[in-house]
């Protein structure tokens, strides 16, 4: 009975929230109500209006895994979206707010966050997800409410294949660096037989996997595939097995951290004279530091990047002094949270209408269409134009070396 | 005691099981031996240097999980409980080495302007490191069991189980909170760089044997051969031994129950912490997950060599670390594939030894 | 006195050193934030005003006040006043102490970030309340040593006559409603009521996901998979007493069932949802069975690591590169695609939560007859003592593998429907601390009896969701609440009652050992 007790106690409770939460539904609602003044696009709009009175804010949410093993990447780059929100969040004295929420990276986190900012009418824009699994979970729950998205880092391939009229990416995909990466193997540098690496993620796989498919279509041999386990420390053992295999080159996708113990334990394996070549996601300070003298000749792939432009070194300062970090030493992803929330403020700016009566109106449809059609975006890690697909960060790479302890471009 | 004689004979069980077990034995053996037989010898794929370097790293990763699993196994054996926060206890001390070394590294010494105290006093710089590791993990590991585990003695036996998780989550947050989730390199004196070591030509190659790996295993040997010395022969591991084998008479000896209790964690605690400053140093990476990974090994290692007993602790964790580096290779079978090799032995090894390969004995007779 | 001073010192310099904690990780500001939040103050940026800290180290203070009087199990108003100021006193020694050390941080303009992340000048100005580090450092200690003896005094107030009759009054009023309330249960009118009641119940289980819109329509599907899966887990463990860790394995069986038959990558098969889920629950319960098999000698421990081993290999397996080509490795299933139902697509979120809510009562039904049937009663004879239930004639073996099946079985259950309603399911969807967040739960919520598993269920996948507020803490509080309630409630929420009865022999197997080794 005590059992019965408590559970007429949690209904109870639960219908007092949906009860409390009533009063908040009118701002959701199409605001059609509210003839005077209401812009007629909203209207016409396919999801309607987000109406702001004066005084509150917009907000752009953010599904990313800020607890647990993966925190890093999830506070990184938020902190990076932190500084834009400070630098553009303001919008005739309508100030935004980033909402960034735990999704632990995983499926069922990023369902749950997607629904929480589906149902917030506060929420125009969702700048991601981070990670690839919460995105695909996310999709079809942001499709219905109309939200665009701007990923940062969420790069599997099918994610801009499925249809989805809101996912867009600026991450730069497997399919734009991997062949390219395999061609300058394989012709610049002569290698022939090349081992390919990778740290089981769906990002690392799917970067060998084109690598590997381009290299042998050229002609060259790839003697060994292998992966490894993510978040280890010693590679020692499936180092040695590549070594074997006498490779003259060794590419890795992957990450900073496991790419910087790569490059220091392949000195110890017998891979001191192979070379190796990274991704964009082992390009960065942190590699630097962590390999040290190791990291001599390494390189890497990354989206053209304008060199040092002073917007990016304002960027690194302001975020050097707001964390106390250095920019890009918790994830390589820092410049992209910066940029895919500059870039959705500048979309919603675009679109949003101020009624006569004070209130911001946002149409949520125009939106959408703003962000998929965005266009010649300068943002501090590249220039970005989104395709039909989604699709913002189509430009081919650029190879950089590790010379004197400094990435510089590679000849 | 009045054991019940069901005990003392091993259950019996169906007539399919009895007949299943030395078929499935005999099946699994054959099968191993002509997998072996046809990776190494037949195709060849690795020759002797290679199988020197999975060795090598092997043992030391493996002298790394041995360590841990002895704060599990000391544990178990006499509370029966899984402390499931020991790895964290470990990742402390990891961050006390990155610490201490940034701190050393900071200070710098006479004139010279590159000398640091790192580098002018090694031993010393370690000597401490290992103090201030060790002191922080016992500490946190007395606390743990002061504030989660002891009032829960008597309860239910998952309790404390869940308690444990909940305070490993606790540890593991709080590590990120207040030193933020960015991975750290540490920097050890020069004398232990990372990557040097002693050469070795095995086939016309040359194979390098790090000095911290040699270090790591060294000490860790010296530890654990230690610890089982004082659990042997002084008063405190006599107590240990007694508390394991009953609580109630052990009180009635006059053997402070709860303290020995204490003691044990602040010394499975002391040991974790070693593990972690040797992880500092060997494998340099520190941050607020680098516990976990080893915990779970580590309770494997525990496991697979007999929970509750120590020299089994050590086996397990060396059998572990050699299987997970040698074992892919001899195998045929992908690196990513290690931890299913190691698991998949694990369950073997129990199908046939059901209480591991060493048995359990921390006392010196089990109930 | 000397005695409860010298206690009440050390319980303050133990909230001391929690304070000290609690600002390193920038928890202060966390609460600040919310208070000011609550009380409708607006502020610009992470950093909230300072009267906010003010009010967070009082009610800290007060509450170390009020611990360190109820530990000096004292009764008059001055011995508690006593016991809360020293506590507050001890507590505020340390609070200068950090102060201080924060203040020659900030007056030395040193950056300590790389080291202790959330030190940044602009926390340690506002944990200083603004003040220069000398005034901020005393006000911290004034604060303390105030809210400390405020703690103290209304823990003394119990002692006062006024307040005690008043409690009284409040109680015995208390009494004679629930007494009230007893008799209108279990009297005349109690078929009336029940069936009142659980009118209620239906009408709310079927309007609720109408009303409350898609977030807690998917957090209350989120709760009912776990109350599946927490009645699956319980059948293994709680009723037949057999730990298992890997559990999840059994789920990840299901949800890749449902994926690979449903999906147009990697093999289009789209078999439909409803054969999907009964391939998946059977495949689910044969896995359990295979698993089993070789494993009925293993002792409590030794299953649970041989079965985390279990839940590991499958998870590697599924995004290794050996399986890729089944599996869809490390990129998981997109598209997986919904059930149909009297030629309605479930599309919506209010679909999956009454299906995940028809489910959940289907696995309730067949948890509660199986725990009344000859198997439920044979489990819990062989939890209770595997030597004896063994001598008394029960098939130990097959009852044991019979509750790894079922209780595999149900978990299919769950991750097929899961893997459907996000329309995606991937490898990392099924690590260890899934498996870990399952038994937390059924142990949480009390083990062995079904409201308990709702209910642990609410707290485990429910109270993540309500700790969102707390952001990068929420994992943290998480952990600490689980030991908490640990510790005060270690039956869990809703203990299970069984008739005791006394053993005539102390020695039993197993758990017998355990016991002889705890009622010390």
């Amino acid at each position: 009975m005590k059992a019965t007790k408590l559970i007429v106690f949690l209904l109870v409770a639960a219908l007092l929230v949906t009860a409390c939460q009533n009063p908040a539904a009118p701002t959701a609602a199409p605001a059609e109500a509210a003839a005077d003044g209401v812009p007629e696009i909203c209207k016409t709009d396919a999801f309607g209006c987000a109406v702001f009175k004066p005084g509150d804010v917009l907000k752009i949410g953010m599904g990313a895994p800020m607890t647990g093993g993966d925190a890093s990447y999830g506070i990184d780059i938020s902190q990076g979206a932190k500084v834009a929100v400070q630098d553009f969040g303001d919008l005739n004295g309508f100030k935004f707010e980033l909402v960034a929420e735990d999704d632990g990276g995983t499926a069922e986190g990023g369902a749950a966050v997607a629904n929480k900012f589906a149902s917030d009418p506060a929420v125009v824009a969702i700048a991601g997800h981070v990670y690839s699994g919460a995105t695909s979970a996310a999709m079809p729950i942001y499709e219905k409410a109309g939200l665009p998205m701007l990923s940062p880092s969420a790069s599997l391939p099918a994610l801009t294949t499925m249809g989805s009229s809101v996912f867009n990416r600026i991450v730069f995909t497997d399919a734009r660096q991997g062949p390219p990466a395999a061609e300058y193997l394989f012709n610049k540098l002569g290698i022939r037989k090349l081992a390919a690496l990778h740290d089981g993620s769906d990002y690392g796989k799917g970067l060998a996997e084109a690598v590997v498919a381009r290299f042998t279509e050229l002609g060259g041999e790839v003697v060994v595939t292998e992966a490894i386990t993510k978040g280890e420390t010693d590679y020692t053992p499936v180092l040695s097995a590549v070594a074997s295999k006498g490779p003259e080159a060794v590419y890795f996708g992957g990450y900073t951290a496991e790419g910087a113990v790569i490059v220091n334990q392949m000195k110890q394996t017998g891979l001191e004279n192979v070379v190796f070549f990274g991704d964009d996601g082992t390009y960065g300070a942190d590699f630097l530091s962590r390999t040290g003298a190791n990291g001599e000749g390494a390189f890497a792939t990354i989206a053209p990047i304008p060199a040092d432009s002073p917007e990016k070194t304002a960027f690194d300062a302001k975020y050097l002094e707001l964390f106390g970090k250095e920019a890009g030493s918790l994830s390589p992803y820092t410049w992209n949270g910066y940029d895919c929330t500059a870039a959705l403020i500048s979309a919603v700016k675009s679109v949003a209408v101020l009624g006569d009566d004070g209130s911001l109106y946002v149409p949520r449809g125009a939106l959408v269409t703003a962000v998929r059609t965005l266009t010649e975006y300068k943002g501090i890690s590249g220039t970005y134009s989104c395709d039909a697909t989604g699709e913002c960060n189509t430009l081919p790479p650029m190879f950089v070396v590790v010379k004197d302890g400094a990435w510089v471009p590679a000849p | 005691m009045n054991v019940p004689l069901a005990q003392k004979s091993p259950p019996r069980f169906g007539r399919v099981q009895t007949v299943l077990r030395p078929l499935l034995g005999a099946a699994l053996g054959l099968f191993l031996f002509y997998r072996l037989y046809n990776v190494i010898i037949v195709q060849h794929e690795y020759g002797p240097e290679t199988w020197t370097r999975l060795l090598i790293a092997g043992l030391i990763i493996g002298s790394v999980y041995a360590l841990i699993a002895i704060g599990y196994t000391l544990v178990y054996g006499i509370l029966f409980m899984i402390n499931f926060a020991h790895g964290e206890v470990m990742m402390f001390g990891a961050y006390s080495t990155l610490f201490v070394f940034e701190a050393f590294k900071a200070i710098k010494v006479g004139s010279d302007p590159v000398l640091t105290f790192s580098n002018a006093y090694p031993v010393l710089a370690i000597l401490i490191a290992f103090v201030v590791g060790m002191s922080v993990s016992a500490l946190i590991g007395y606390l743990l069991e002061r504030i989660a585990y002891r009032p829960l003695r008597k309860a239910p036996r998952l309790v404390p189980l869940i308690s444990a998780i909940g305070a490993s989550i606790f540890l593991q947050n709080a590590a990120q909170l207040l030193f933020s989730p960015q991975l750290r390199d540490v920097t050890n004196p020069e004398v232990l760089a990372r990557g040097s070591g002693w050469s070795l030509m095995v086939n016309g190659s040359k194979v390098i044997l790090p000095y911290t790996g040699v270090f790591t295993f060294v000490l860790s040997l010296i530890l654990l051969a230690g610890l089982y010395l004082m659990v042997q022969k002084t008063k405190l591991g006599r107590a240990m031994r007694a508390v394991a084998l009953d609580k109630k008479t052990a009180a009635l000896m006059g053997i402070d129950v709860d303290r020995t209790i204490s003691l044990t964690f602040f010394i499975s605690g002391a040991l974790a912490g070693a593990a972690g400053v040797m992880w500092g140093i060997h494998n340099g990476l520190v941050y607020y997950f680098v516990g976990f990974i080893p915990g779970i090994k580590a309770f494997t290692a525990a496991v697979l060599g007999g929970i509750g007993n120590l020299p089994g602790a050590m086996l397990g964790g060396l059998f572990l670390g050699v299987i997970e580096s040698v074992g892919p290779a001899a195998l045929g079978l992908d690196f990513q594939l290690k931890d299913v090799i190691a698991f998949a032995l694990l369950i073997i090894v129990l199908i046939f030894r059901p209480s591991g390969l060493l048995g359990e004995r921390l006392a010196e007779e089990k109930l | 006195m000397k005695t409860l001073l010298r206690k009440s010192f050390a319980n303050g310099a133990v909230f001391g050193a929690i304070h000290i904690f609690l600002v390193l990780i920038g928890f202060n500001t966390l609460i600040g934030t919310l208070l000011a939040r609550l009380t409708g103050v607006k502020f610009s940026g992470d950093i909230p005003p300072a009267g906010a800290l003010i009010v967070y180290t009082a009610l800290l203070a007060l509450l170390g006040g009020w611990a360190a009087a109820r530990k000096s199990k004292s009764g008059s108003l001055e011995k508690n006043l006593a016991a809360g100021a020293a506590a507050g006193l001890a507590s505020g020694v340390f609070a200068l102490l950090l102060s201080l050390a924060l203040g020659w941080l900030l007056t030395h303009k040193v950056d300590f970030r790389q080291y202790l992340a959330y030190l940044s000048f602009d926390f340690i100005r506002v944990t200083l309340y603004q003040l220069a580090p000398l005034p901020g450092a005393l006000s911290a200690l004034g604060l303390f040593l105030f809210g400390g003896a405020l703690g103290g005094l209304l823990r003394g107030l119990r002692g006062v006559n006024v307040v005690q009759r008043f409690s009284a009054l409040l109680r015995r009023v208390w009494g004679k409603l629930a007494e009230k309330v007893n008799l209108v249960l279990h009297g005349r009118y109690r078929l009336a009521l029940r069936v009142l009641l659980f009118a209620l119940l239906a009408a709310a289980v079927v309007l609720l996901p109408l009303k409350w819109g898609s977030y807690w329509n998917y957090v209350t599907g989120t709760v009912g998979l776990y109350v599946i899966l927490g009645l699956g887990l319980n059948l293994i463990v709680g009723l037949s007493g057999q730990l298992v860790l890997g559990y999840i394995a059994f789920f990840a069986i299901g949800a890749y069932t449902m994926a690979l038959l449903n999906s147009p990558i990697p093999h289009n098969i789209m078999l439909g949802f409803w054969p999907a889920v009964a391939l998946g629950v059977i495949l689910a319960a044969l896995a359990g069975l295979l698993l089993g098999l070789p494993l009925m000698r293993l002792r409590g421990d030794y299953l649970a690591i041989v079965t985390l081993g279990f839940g590991e290999i499958i998870r590697i397996l599924l995004k290794s590169d050996m399986l890729t080509d089944l599996t869809g490795g490390p990129r998981g299933i997109q598209n997986i695609s919904g059930p149909r139902l009297f030629g309605v697509d479930f599309n919506s979120d209010i679909h999956f939560t009454y299906l995940i809510l028809a489910a959940a009562l289907l696995a309730g039904f067949v948890y509660h007859r199986l725990e009344r049937s000859r198997a439920g009663r044979a489990w819990l004879a062989i939890r209770e003592d595997e030597t004896v239930a063994r001598a008394t004639g029960v098939n130990t073996t097959r009852y044991k593998l019979l509750a790894l099946a079922l209780g595999a079985a149900f978990a299919g259950l769950a991750g097929a429907i899961y893997a459907s309603r996000n329309q995606f399911t991937g490898p990392d969807e099924h690590s260890l601390m899934a498996s870990i967040n399952v038994l937390s739960l059924i142990i949480v919520g009390g083990m062995g009896n079904i409201p308990g598993t709702v209910l642990g269920a609410f707290a485990l996948k429910g109270l993540p969701e309500i700790l969102r507020e707390f952001a990068n803490y929420r994992l943290l509080t998480f952990g600490a609440l689980l030991v908490l309630m640990m510790l005060s409630r270690p039956e869990g929420l809703i203990p299970t009652h069984r008739p005791k009865y006394p053993l005539p022999s102390p020695d039993q197997q197993q758990k017998g050992r355990e016991e002889v080794n705890d009622d010390l």
